[in-house]
């Protein structure tokens, strides 16, 4: 597989609302309060009103559901959804929690991303699939998003 | 592996996302290098027998087409066995042209576990060069030898041959 960079986004969450247990496991939401996105093709903010709606699953993994809006600094607005799983050692999952800094090679937090827009500069962004490597912050995540050649 | 978008371009995605099947370089461990680390090996190679395509016509959301799945193999270091009879690809050709395809199907080992497993991708066919053809399988597998199909994303590179589709399928490390 290849790949080459798409852009880096960084999203700052808001306060989570913690819906408790349900059918397939815990289910946390985090609204997404703004964040940015840089790369070599695109960049810009992300607009308030997403969110990350997230499920953590018997067997200890994190699955992410994250939608936001993005809007590229020449005003393009872009529908953006990713789903990824995030997983790791106990103590390094528990440090995440307290808000610590981790090295993210220590755990393993993947996405898939995908992009819808109308904005004929960036259609590029409707035929193409990527991945990402997800560093968890306290204020939010930060994902190097690369696209699948 | 070719991919539409030419020689230069990958050999310098591939060395600055370490995206080989060689170990990545030993570089000092710096912020950016710490979150950019891409890497991936293979999964398996799976082939896929399909029925005649049944085109159902143009809907909500683009055209669709229905490719039934009556059987198929799959091979990898870590499993290998058959396709069960019974999946499909509910594919939609969107009037852009790209086809986003929408797969699930029942893997059954050589050792007897059945493993649950879905795509979803896209195929354009215009895209430069040669057809894009890429997806994301995930699986669920139940508790045993294969678990670890549950904590992975993957992708895959499809390619149309004469007797099916053959995707090649790598797990994101």
């Amino acid at each position: 597989m290849q790949t080459r960079p798409l852009m880096t986004l960084q999203v700052v969450v808001a306060a989570p609302q913690k819906i408790g247990a349900v059918p397939h496991g815990t289910r946390t939401t985090a609204p997404i309060a703004s964040g940015h996105f840089e790369g070599p093709r695109m960049r810009g903010k992300v607009l308030p009103g997403g969110g990350d709606w997230t499920l953590l699953r018997a067997d200890g993994v994190l699955e992410l559901d994250l939608r936001v809006t993005l809007e590229t600094d020449d005003g393009a607005l872009v529908h953006f959804a990713s789903f990824g799983l995030r997983h790791g050692p106990p103590e390094i999952i528990a440090a995440l929690g307290r808000g610590e800094r981790v090295d993210p090679s220590l755990y393993y937090f993947r996405t898939t991303p995908r992009f819808e827009t109308s904005h004929p500069k960036y259609l590029f962004l409707n035929r193409l699939r990527a991945i990402a490597t997800g560093d968890r912050r306290a204020d939010g995540p930060i994902y190097t998003i690369e696209e699948i050649l | 592996m070719t991919t539409r978008r030419g020689f230069i371009e990958l050999a310098a995605a591939a060395t600055l996302a370490g995206c080989t099947h060689m170990p990545a370089p030993k570089k000092p461990p710096t912020e950016k290098r710490m979150s950019t680390t891409m890497r991936a090996r293979p999964l398996m190679t799976l082939r896929l027998a399909t029925a005649p395509t049944q085109e159902l016509g143009a809907g909500p959301h683009g055209t669709r087409l229905t490719f039934p799945i009556t059987g198929g193999t799959f091979e990898g270091d870590r499993l290998r066995g058959k396709v069960l009879a019974g999946g499909d690809d509910w594919a939609i050709k969107r009037a852009d042209g790209v086809i986003e395809l929408d797969l699930r199907v029942t893997l059954e080992t050589d050792d007897g576990v059945l493993v649950h497993m879905t795509f979803e991708g896209i195929r354009d066919d215009a895209a430069p060069g040669a057809p894009y053809f890429r997806t994301l399988p995930r699986f669920e597998a139940p508790k045993g030898k294969y678990t670890f199909l549950n904590e992975m994303l993957a992708v895959g590179v499809g390619e149309i041959r004469a007797d099916g589709p053959v995707h090649l399928i790598e797990e994101i490390l």
